[in-house]
């Protein structure tokens, strides 16, 4: 039985290692999906493009501006002087924000009632936010400020009177930067893990039925066990390879913090691996030809990606979608590779999740091997 | 193992309403080369599909070397040689790689291993293109290797469905050459073919029409009780007969 | 150029689309499902942000504070906690994102016009998740704050001085500040590349594996009206999409459509024309099914998800890969969709990258056909 198995896993590695094109296919996709998640993709706001548009022209409004400047979220791009250009701007999307300042403005300040506006390109909702929020800062410490010296005045000295009666000591656990490099890195992970052994599964399957040499194997006395096994090992092998490459680089090129056990994550890798082979096998049971087995995993693959939380957090999701996702394997792996990379947590904690990617490739897998024939009808 | 390599009765297989091989018997004995006949889409890969294992027949009984083919197909499958009408070898593996590869699926001992593989790359011809890619291969060189993987775990029966289609008139004469060593060494051959000539090669034939066997015999018996010169003849005859008797 | 040939292809072409109802089905319930994906259930808005509290102090004071946060539509506190560890704990586990620790020395601090200090833990994995809550918890504290200070202000007699100066931020074009209402109109161009890239790809890798392509080739078919044939069956499925997409996103998602959706199609088709020829290029290109799809996915849908502005920014990009996305054709597409969705612009404010797009299908027509002629000499 174990010689069967071994001559099935050698020629499956044979043939995929064998043409250079499918040695880079294998490759070159972690380290693609790294140069875009780790470098490109970014949800973080620094350097929004704003205009200034300032109707008052005085050391008060100059003073807000370079405050703007100074908070490193902005950068001025260009000072309009009509309405009309305004519009102009944020039409194009020259700019993402104009913050306008109306005449006698320095005036309003010393009585206490002026205010700003700041006109804002909701298109992307996320970075509006973003800009909203950093903006509203800016203008709340400023105004804190001016507050102070009008008391001053008004009281004629300069007492010390605390500023603001609460303060706020934000710690930020786990990714104190906030980079969405820290976040996005390790899910790369699962993403590379998932997608290769799911398709590479599948295909290698279809890929015999299509050019006939299935029904020669079939005829053979190898054991549909023995088959599947021989099948899905060197993949698993792919997965594995992949993932530790992907750890590597994090670790090495992105400076992502690894602070739980490597053991663990292997572990949950090969946990995550009954159910991505067990897809693979699924869907080769149900086509019959590579194209309706790559159409199957793409379609598969999407709505997995997007509901396992990598780019958009499950928390955001209505109820019903919620549940939906404790159906997707990606989703467990996900919390078990981040915890382990960013909150360094152990077995204690992650053994639900564990569970869960033990319970769900079982039976992906024993359902796939009981529609696994050998036979062809 | 029992007087019949096989033995069919009353096989029946429908795909939907299509009756793709309708109430079939025959047997086939030892160390003969049994020759399946008949136009394309008469029913002849089907039976040999059920007779392999790959299908299972909707009614009647088959079996191949004493075993049920619907019940015991495991053991069938450890007993026979089976090549189909596709060519079914990996493309990319080189012919060495594929000996060995299915050397290993049929459970080959590792001791004769060797001797098996030499001896299937001197049948095919292929002694010094061991190395090669499978694809570079022409079609007759192909066909042996098939036939030479097919044979390597020693199978008392043999399944061979149209192997020489495609092939020129040369490498098929080959072919046929190989086939009489491994019936003379008491092996029993199934072929299936469309071509005429080889008809007359078979110790017995059957001919298939439309899922129903309409003639079954000596190559030299039918042309004699038909009185008709070339098997050519006996086919369309029979072909017509069974026309008239079915409209 | 002859009609009857073009027409013999194309017909043969839809005969193969709506034979294989695998892949019809696949290339238009994928628009629905991304649709539903992106219009219900994935967002980056961050609200109900899953809070612990834990009150030190538990009096008036703090439990003001906490009605704050239980008022706010973007916290949701899950529970009043009695330590800190259990607040720890709730991070480790990804049960909350987000702990307020109140110290027992708040009330008298805050009456007595001292400086008191409230922390806040986050976990901050998801920096953009993060960077929102703290921005919203930043912001609810600093409110409080203020009106803290004019109570005690008021109390001491020194009047109302209320906030000096005050933001007020006004969001344009996408004013609920929805992340569907940027994601969706973008998500035709993701769906466009998938039939394009994908189906159109695979259908024909599928033609050189079987030698059917060969057969073609051999005909007095001219690489342009074999092109084109081949095209337009899938051309007509695109376009069905994009209805589609557009139907779905303007009726159920109500997603605003300001622009004039007859200017939207004739977008859609150019880019359209364009990403099919790439297809068909990659087809030539690519020697398998395997290869096609996978050279599919790299070219063409991976960069149009994720380095066109669809959802992550540009401007966020670093410089390099900033440039790298002016060759990607679903950048401009992008521009344009969202351009017509959400700003109501037309041809006088987009003809800079619908002229790009032009060029782009022209080019990779012109490629296309010879490459096909090639492979006939």
């Amino acid at each position: 039985m174990r010689s069967r198995i071994r001559e099935i896993v050698v020629k499956e590695l044979r043939q995929a290692l064998r043409e250079p094109r499918m040695r880079a296919l294998l490759f070159f996709p972690p380290v693609l999906q790294l140069v875009i998640f780790g470098f490109a993709v970014n949800l973080d706001v620094n350097n929004a493009r704003i205009a200034w548009f300032d109707g008052d022209r005085t050391p008060a409004s100059r003073e807000l501006r370079e405050r703007f400047e100074g908070s490193g979220y902005f950068t001025v791009l260009a000072m309009p002087r009509r309405d009309r250009e305004v519009r102009d701007l944020l039409d194009h999307g020259d700019v993402q924000a104009v913050v306008q300042i109306l005449p006698g403005f320095a005036r309003d300040v010393d009585r206490g009632r002026a205010s700003v506006q700041v006109l804002v390109d909701g298109t992307n909702s996320n970075t509006a936010s973003l800009i909203a929020s950093y903006a509203n800062q800016i203008v709340t410490s400023f105004s804190q400020r001016a507050t102070q010296a009008r008391l001053d005045r008004k009281l004629g000295t300069s007492v010390p009177t605390n500023i603001l009666p609460v303060n706020t000591a934000s710690r930020v656990w786990f990714n104190p930067e906030l980079r969405s490099r820290t976040y996005f890195v390790p899910g790369v992970i699962v993403n590379i893990v998932m997608l290769v052994t799911v398709m590479l599964t599948a295909m290698a399957i279809v890929r015999e039925k299509e050019i006939g040499t299935m029904e020669q194997l079939m005829v053979t006395p190898i054991r549909p066990v023995e088959l599947i096994i021989g099948k899905t090992v060197p993949f698993a092998g792919i997965g594995v390879v992949n993932m530790i490459m992907i750890t590597l680089a994090a670790l090495l090129v992105f400076q992502i913090p690894f602070r739980g056990s490597a053991l663990l994550l292997l572990a949950s890798t090969l946990l995550f691996l009954l159910t991505t082979l067990g897809l693979g096998l699924f869907i080769s049971t149900v086509s019959h030809t590579q194209q309706q087995a790559m159409m199957s995993t793409f379609f598969l693959f999407l709505p997995a990606l997007m509901l396992s939380g990598f780019a958009f957090p499950i928390q955001n999701m209505p109820a019903p979608v919620q549940w939906l996702t404790y159906l997707i394997p990606a989703r467990y792996f996900m919390e078990i590779v981040r915890g382990i990379f960013l909150k360094g947590t152990g077995f204690a904690v992650l053994w639900p999740a564990m569970l869960a990617l033990a319970v769900l490739g079982t039976v992906i897998l024993s359902l796939s091997v009981m529609r696994f024939h050998k036979r062809l009808d | 193992m029992p007087e019949n390599a096989v033995e069919v009765r009353g096989l029946v297989k429908r795909f939907g309403d299509f009756h793709a091989v309708d109430d079939v018997s025959f047997e086939v004995s030892r160390g003969e080369i049994f020759g399946f006949l008949g136009p394309n889409g008469a029913g002849k890969s089907t039976t040999i599909r059920i007779l392999c294992g790959l299908l299972s027949p909707t009614a009647g009984e088959a079996r191949v070397g004493g075993y049920d083919v619907a019940t015991e197909a495991e053991q069938v499958k450890e007993n026979i040689g089976y090549m189909s009408q596709k060519f079914s070898l990996y493309d990319d593996l080189a012919v060495e790689e594929n000996i060995d590869f299915f050397s290993g699926v049929y459970g080959v001992r590792r001791e004769i291993r060797e001797t098996r593989k030499e001896y299937v790359l001197k049948m095919a011809g292929l002694e010094n293109r061991r190395g090669d890619m499978t694809r570079l291969l022409a079609g007759g060189w192909k066909q042996r290797l098939a036939l030479g993987c097919a044979i390597l775990h020693e199978p008392p029966i043999l399944f061979l469905d149209e192997p020489t289609s495609g092939v020129d008139p040369i490498a098929r004469r080959t072919f046929w050459d190989l086939i009489y060593q491994l019936a003379e060494a008491g092996n029993t051959v199934f072929v299936s073919t469309h071509y005429m000539d080889e008809a007359e090669y078979c110790h017995r034939i059957a001919l298939m029409y439309r899922g129903r066997i309409v003639a079954l015999g000596a190559p030299a018996e039918l042309k004699r009780s038909l009185n008709l010169p070339s098997m050519e003849d006996v086919f369309i005859s029979r072909i017509e007969e069974e026309e008239r008797r079915t409209a | 150029m002859t009609f009857r040939r073009y027409r013999a292809v194309a017909k043969k072409e839809f005969l193969h689309i709506l034979r294989d109802w695998r892949s019809l089905f696949a290339a238009l319930a994928m628009p629905l499902v991304l649709l539903l994906l992106f219009g219900y259930a994935l967002t980056l808005d961050v609200d109900r942000i899953a809070t612990y509290v834990y009150d030190q102090d538990g009096t008036p004071e703090s439990r003001e504070l906490v009605e704050r946060f239980r008022g706010s539509r973007y916290f949701d506190v899950l529970a009043m906690v009695g330590d800190y560890q259990t607040v720890e704990r709730g991070i480790d586990t990804s049960r909350i994102l987000l702990g307020v620790v109140i110290p027992n020395d708040f009330s008298s601090n805050v009456l007595s016009g001292k400086e008191a200090d409230v922390q806040l833990l986050l976990d901050g994995s998801d920096s953009n998740t993060a960077s929102l809550a703290l921005g919203y918890a930043e912001g609810l504290m600093q409110m409080y704050a203020l009106e803290v200070q004019n109570r005690a202000q008021n109390q001491k007699g020194m009047g109302h001085p209320g906030p000096a100066v005050d933001a007020r931020i006004r969001v344009w074009y996408n004013s609920e500040l929805q992340s569907k209402n940027y994601i969706v109109p973008g998500l035709i161009a993701v769906i466009l590349m998938i039939i394009a890239a994908l189906l159109t790809s695979l259908t024909i890798a599928r033609e050189w594996e079987n030698g059917t392509m060969e057969q073609l080739l051999s005909t007095p078919l001219r690489p342009a009206e074999l092109l084109l044939g081949k095209l337009s069956a899938f051309f007509v499925l695109g376009l069905v999409d994009t209805v589609i997409a557009i139907f779905v996103g303007v009726v159920v998602f109500e997603v605003p459509l300001r622009g004039n959706p007859l200017f939207l199609l004739a977008a859609s088709s150019i880019f359209l024309f364009g990403a099919l020829c790439w297809g068909i290029l990659i087809s030539t290109v690519a020697r398998s099914q395997l290869m096609a799809y996978q050279m599919g996915i790299l070219s063409s849908f991976l960069p149009a998800f994720l380095l066109s502005g669809f959802v992550y920014a540009i401007e966020n990009m670093p410089p390099v890969i900033r440039l790298l996305t002016y060759i990607i054709p679903a950048r401009y597409f992008v521009t344009i969709l969202k351009g017509i969705f959400l700003k109501g612009a037309g041809p006088e404010v987009l003809w800079g990258p619908l002229a790009l797009l032009c060029v782009y299908a022209a080019v990779v027509f012109f490629l296309a056909t010879k490459r096909l002629r090639q492979k006939v000499a």
